[in-house]
């Protein structure tokens, strides 16, 4: 059993107040992933579970003991570092053992776990390497294999992947949640990397300035940001906020005063929240009209028309920036589309794919939503 | 004409470039030592009669020279005395000024001051401390109740004294060096040590050293060659004496040539060194290198 409970925990530096009356409970086997842009406080949360920051209030409870004030290699955790903070001195499998040797662990036990945990990560045949000859994947694969080797059931890991390039961060990531479930580890993972977030977490508590903005399953927060700044931070590209303002009909896109009403009401101070997969790409042809397309099961559609200002193409598919009245939506649309910059195009969504945000950057209660 | 020149201006380019730097090289250390080299292997110069070659007669009769022995051994003692001492002492100092402590500039600055010092006035000051019955040591001495004691005068004091006037000046100057390496250090190192249960004197035996091992090796072939090669503070405190209790060698080669007028025992004695100093160096760094990791 590794619960980890945080309790109104606080954190300054000099006058800078860090973190801020935070409150999480993981529960055990959970991969559970802090996620924030830089300077948010996932990293100073991070080592002040590990026992390397002291906090200045609040507790930390492990499996229900008090931690708080405990030295790090008292609190029974493991800890992958960004840096990997391999010992450049030693072997592989040194930098495996260490923590067992500095335990005095009998020396057989010793040689059964690191063939273990070697096996389990791949590194049989490195073992006699020093960390320079290694890759940067390789030397993950050490740095992941000292932490799971003392068996500690609490493992944290901070930004581990964000040294690696693309593909092989792909590999760790399905790798390591692999080993995460299979030795039924608790781990807390620190990135600012959403996709991270997105494919490891069973749950993302998502930071900013300290505080917790929004925390759930990676689909929760995807389908339902509860601010703008979590829309904003999910998906990529990012949801497209949109301004509204009064119109004569309803509330329109600001800047776009002549154009459709999008809700119902005043428009002034909301934000119009889109997936740039939810919105439908069509070329701008006479006869489509400007009444729309077909209403479909998830409601009624409307398109209005936009101008092309950039396509990028990313092989599968393919993302459109289209401008109304002075702000851009982007589009992620399936396969190669042959825009043209300047093109004229004609957008349009589903009334469910609508989000809204309110002037706090508050999400609007549904009930507010009225298609037009 | 502006373009590539010609292979032989080219040359000529390169060693008119090499020239002064040669000339300086060659002039006072290359031509120096080959003169030694032969001084070494004539017999001395007098008025009367010119040096003549005499082979390895000037060798020999060194070897049966028992104040040279004396001034050999003193010399070893000298390194083995002060080396260690001193490098243990800077990598002491270098760790606790690493650290996040009150007043940490005006620290280093206070081990660092006896570096910045000449030699000569370093010695004048410990030459105060020193002094029988009204030097600081004997006064201290006193107050404890204890008899004075002439720490300079008694040859079993003599070189001790010298020891720990070069330990006291050495070791600063060595500190700058492991701290820089300190600092070149990752946090996260110490992190991953202490969190995988390693205590400061664990950390301390199986990261820091190790790391460390560049700068003790660099810092440790500078100490030797320095004790080998140390003199200043002999003119100012013993003089070699009493007795040459506590002569070093170069002190030993300076008496030969410009007191005793000897210049061909100074330049045998001088070739010597050179060759001491050569294997001190070659050796060091075959045998440490074997035991340092280099990033």
């Amino acid at each position: 059993m590794t619960e980890v409970r945080l309790d109104a925990l606080c954190k300054s530096f000099g006058k800078t107040a860090v973190v801020k009356d935070l409150s999480v409970t993981v529960r055990q086997g959970e991969f559970l992933v802090l996620l924030g842009p830089s300077g948010c406080g996932k990293s100073t949360t991070l080592r002040m579970i590990a026992g390397l920051e002291d906090a200045d209030s609040g507790r930390i409870l492990i499996d229900g003991r008090d931690v708080t004030g405990l030295p790090p290699s008292r609190r029974g955790l493991a800890m992958v570092f960004q840096s990997y903070a391999l010992f450049p001195h030693l072997t592989v499998a040194e930098n495996i053992v260490f923590g067992l040797r500095v335990r005095r662990m009998d020396r057989v036990e010793r040689d059964r776990r690191l063939h273990e945990v070697a096996a389990m990560v791949g590194l049989e045949a490195h073992l006699t390497r020093r960390p320079a000859e290694l890759s940067g994947g390789q030397r993950q694969r050490v740095a992941l294999a000292r932490a799971i080797a003392a068996r500690h059931p609490l493992c944290l890991m901070d930004e581990p992947l964000s040294n690696l390039d693309a593909r092989l961060r792909h590999d760790m990531r399905v790798e390591i949640r692999a080993l995460q479930r299979r030795l039924g580890m608790t781990v807390i993972y620190v990135t600012h990397d959403q996709i991270e977030a997105m494919s490891m977490a069973d749950r993302v508590v998502l930071m900013r300035d300290g505080r917790i903005e929004q925390q759930g399953t990676p689909e929760d927060i995807y389908a339902r940001p509860e601010t703008d700044f979590v829309a904003r931070f999910i998906g990529t590209p990012p949801m497209n906020l949109i301004r509204l303002a009064d119109g004569p009909r309803g509330a329109v896109i600001a800047g776009d005063d002549a154009g459709l009403p999008v809700l119902a009401g005043p428009g002034d101070g909301l934000t119009l929240g889109l997936r740039p997969e939810q919105v439908r790409l069509a070329e701008a042809l006479p006869e489509t009209g400007p009444a729309g397309g077909p209403a479909t099961d998830a409601g009624p559609v409307r398109s209005r028309s936009a101008r092309v200002v950039a396509v990028d193409y990313h092989g599968p598919d393919t993302v459109v920036s289209a401008g109304i009245g002075g702000q851009i939506l982007q589009v992620r649309a399936a396969g190669h589309v042959p825009a043209r910059m300047g093109q004229e195009v004609r957008l349009s969504w589903s009334a469910n794919a609508v989000h809204l945000f309110g002037a706090d950057g508050r999400r609007r209660s549904p009930s507010a939503l009225h298609p037009v | 004409m502006i373009g590539t020149p010609s292979r032989p201006t080219r040359a000529v380019t390169g060693w008119l470039l090499v020239l002064p730097a040669t000339v300086v090289l060659a002039a006072f250390t290359h031509l120096p030592i080959v003169t030694t080299l032969i001084a070494s292997l004539h017999s001395r110069a007098t008025a009367i009669r010119p040096a003549r070659f005499v082979g390895l007669d000037n060798y020999r009769s060194l070897a049966a020279d028992p104040v040279f022995w004396k001034v050999m051994g003193n010399t070893v003692a000298f390194a083995f005395g002060t080396v260690p001492v001193s490098i243990a002492l800077a990598l002491a100092m270098a760790l606790w000024v690493n650290r996040r402590i009150a007043g940490r500039g005006l620290l280093r600055l206070a081990f660092f001051l006896p570096t910045m010092l000449p030699m000569i006035a370093a010695a004048n000051l410990w030459l105060f401390f020193y002094t029988p019955d009204i030097g600081l040591l004997d006064q201290c001495l006193g107050l404890a109740g204890l008899s004075g004691h002439n720490w300079l005068g008694d040859p079993s004091t003599a070189l001790p004294c010298l020891m720990a006037v070069t330990i006291w000046k050495e070791s600063g100057f060595f500190m700058i060096f492991y701290l820089a390496a300190l600092q070149g250090l990752s946090a996260e190192l110490r992190e991953a040590a202490m969190l995988e249960g390693a205590g400061p004197v664990a950390y301390f035996r199986r990261v820091l050293f190790p790391l460390l091992m560049p700068t003790t090796l660099f810092v440790s072939i500078n100490a030797v060659l320095n004790a080998f090669k140390m003199v200043d503070p002999l003119f100012i405190l013993t003089k070699g004496g009493p007795s040459n209790a506590s002569n070093l060698l170069l002190y030993y080669i300076y008496e030969n040539a410009f007191s005793f007028n000897d210049g061909a025992t100074a330049a045998t004695l001088t070739v010597v060194l050179l060759g001491l100093l050569a294997v001190l160096a070659i050796s060091q760094f075959v045998l440490l290198d074997r035991r340092v990791h280099y990033r």
